[in-house]
């Protein structure tokens, strides 16, 4: 059991955990290493890190080459440098060919680029890889889910994405809950009024945004798609029935993300008013994670106010 | 097989790629002709492979970077016996195993996905670095284009091998002088080959890439080093066998019409 309290260390730790069991572990390195900790990795398994300098559509194409030969590669670098600067070798060398390799994108969302600016922030990684055929997706809550999240997608087929952020986390969950991998998960359920639908390090903000909810006599449900890809549509569907409305609240671009899965859901046979909170087509800027989920759009405020907006539509 | 056997296979994985071409009209054949006798040497006499066992695990690795040249690589499976002959007249037809560009999964015998140029160089360090991990003996066989070395992506691969020691990985450089616009002289400039491939710390030899003695030397020589990835630069000839695409880069991509075709078998010793 694993009690992390970072993204970053979470996957790190469940990668000792993985090589310790299996002799297939590999990480690849684009100068990544030091990024996630990865020194105790590098002593205990020095033949298990490829090292091959800043070098990210390069470290995609040696994953592929190793993942064909049997070997399951970890490669972990900022999200942006594997989805976009390597976004072509990811879809033709690795999700064409259903290649079992293991992508983890630090620096999700504002939170995690925070002070580094735009060019270390990345809010379309979710969104590109949602239009590739293959990946599995998954964006969990804390370092302990992240470490969850790796264990239980170690052996899937095809290739998977797992989003981490800074390294400066909040807990969401009590050490030891597993991750539901492929499933939605209703963490507060407060009544039928409003869905919150959230995933990642915007989790606890819309928790607290429940529980003022309810002191204005107001029943939100949260729930956690920590899955993006393969959607829980049943699921998803199921809690729209029971709701009418939803609000979702994404780190990302409102763009291709939790938001617009949430709506095609909807328009495919599941109607209910739907209000998006997240980037609205802009990128951030400089600043503190927790002021800049504040500054754009994803206050405890907006999504009170996003909540409200949703019931009075459905209601009207 | 020996040198007289091999050079007559070479002639044949030409005359598949015409017939191919001709029969399903379409296909890049001059590419395909300019790597024939790379790709002969590696499938009829260097790499440890079985067709009888095409996924087993210690088998050489072979990577074509520049994809667009894949219907002599298909001629080369079947004629090794991966799958029937009669396939290759499936090329890009829908439902075909033999795609546009090599796709692993849909063609036995492939080992790798590629058509996107640049891409290779990795993919085989990938594969060459995996053999080591397994502690397996295999080696890893790569080809590209001369225009291809316009891509970056080869270069940090140029820069990750020499550094990783991956003395199993083999890159060929089809060097026939010429890429979709023009010479490569005139659009892209790669020249001096040879020079940056040695500057970034790789063994280096220059061969007659449609001399299948000198082909198989240089293998032999890159398999003595222990240190060193190779780069094997190969003078070819795009469409070399058939006089009337030799010169005319019309035949990058192009079909056979009916005479042409008779010409083209004939040059290749084909009997009609």
């Amino acid at each position: 059991m694993s009690s992390v309290d970072s993204t970053r260390i979470g996957f790190r730790d469940a990668l000792m955990h993985l090589a310790k069991e299996r002799d297939d572990i590999v990480f690849v390195s684009t100068d990544s290493l030091k990024v996630v900790k990865g020194e105790p990795f590098l002593e205990a398994y020095p033949d298990r890190v490829i090292e091959l300098g800043i070098s990210e559509q390069n470290g995609v194409g040696v994953s592929s080459g190793l993942a064909s030969s049997g070997l399951l590669p970890y490669i972990c670098t900022y999200a942006g440098f594997l989805t976009m600067r390597a976004c072509e070798q990811m879809r033709t060398f690795v999700s064409y060919p259903a290649l079992k390799v293991r992508f983890v994108g630090a620096n999700g969302g504002l939170h995690g680029g925070n002070r580094e600016g735009v060019s270390h922030q990345f809010i379309e990684d979710v969104g590109i890889l949602r239009t590739m055929p293959n990946f599995t997706i998954l964006c969990p809550a804390d370092g302990n889910q992240v470490y969850q999240a790796m264990l239980a997608s170690a052996d899937i087929e095809g290739p998977v994405y797992i989003r981490i952020g800074s390294g400066r986390e909040e807990k969401v969950f009590p050490d030891g809950t597993p991750f539901p991998l492929g499933k939605v998960r209703t963490i507060v359920d407060e009544g039928n009024d409003v869905a919150l639908f959230c995933h990642g390090f915007v989790t606890n903000r819309v928790i607290e945004t429940a529980k003022r909810l309810k002191e204005e006599g107001i029943g939100a449900k949260v729930v956690e798609v920590a899955t993006i890809k393969p959607l829980d549509r049943a699921g998803i569907a199921a809690i729209l029935g029971k709701t009418g409305c939803a609000v979702t609240i994404e780190d990302h671009t409102i763009i291709n993300g939790l938001g617009s899965a949430i709506a095609e859901v909807i328009a495919e046979g599941n109607p209910a008013y739907l209000v998006r909170l997240g980037l609205q087509d802009v990128y951030g800027e400089s600043g503190f994670p927790d002021e800049l989920l504040d500054a754009y759009g994803m206050s405890v405020e907006d999504i009170i106010e996003g909540a409200k907006k949703a019931i009075k539509h459905t209601k009207a | 097989m020996d040198l007289e056997a091999l050079h007559a296979m070479s002639l044949q994985l030409r005359r598949d790629v015409v017939e191919m071409v001709y029969r399903t009209k379409d296909g890049h054949p001059s590419p395909s002709f300019s790597v024939a006798d790379i790709i002969t040497a590696l499938y009829f006499e260097v790499m440890n492979i079985d067709p009888s066992n095409p996924d087993k695990s210690d088998r050489d690795r072979f990577v074509l970077s520049k994809g667009h040249a894949c219907p002599v690589l298909y001629a080369a499976l079947a004629r090794r016996g991966y799958f029937p002959v009669d396939d290759l007249y499936t090329l890009r037809y829908l439902h075909s195993k033999l795609q546009g560009h090599p796709y692993a999964p849909k063609t036995k015998g492939l080992d790798a996905t590629t058509g996107s140029l640049g891409n290779g160089v990795s993919i085989g360090l990938g594969m060459a670095l995996a053999a080591r991990i397994q502690k397996q003996t295999n080696r890893v066989y790569v080809i590209t284009g001369d225009g291809e070395l316009g891509e970056g992506m080869i270069w940090e691969a140029a820069m990750a091998a020499s550094h990783q020691k991956a003395a199993n990985l083999t890159v060929f450089i089809d060097n026939n002088n010429y890429q979709s616009g023009g010479t490569v002289g005139e659009v892209s400039g790669p020249y001096p080959i040879e020079d940056k491939w040695k500057a970034f710390g790789w063994h280096t030899q220059s061969i007659d890439g449609h001399d299948i003695s000198q082909i198989l030397q240089a293998v032999e020589n890159a398999k003595a080093e222990t240190e060193r990835p190779s780069a094997i630069i190969c003078k070819t000839v795009k469409g070399n066998g058939v006089s009337f695409m030799v010169g005319e880069n019309s035949w990058h991509k192009r079909v056979y019409t009916d005479e042409e075709y008779r010409i083209a078998m004939k040059e290749l010793g084909g009997v009609l």
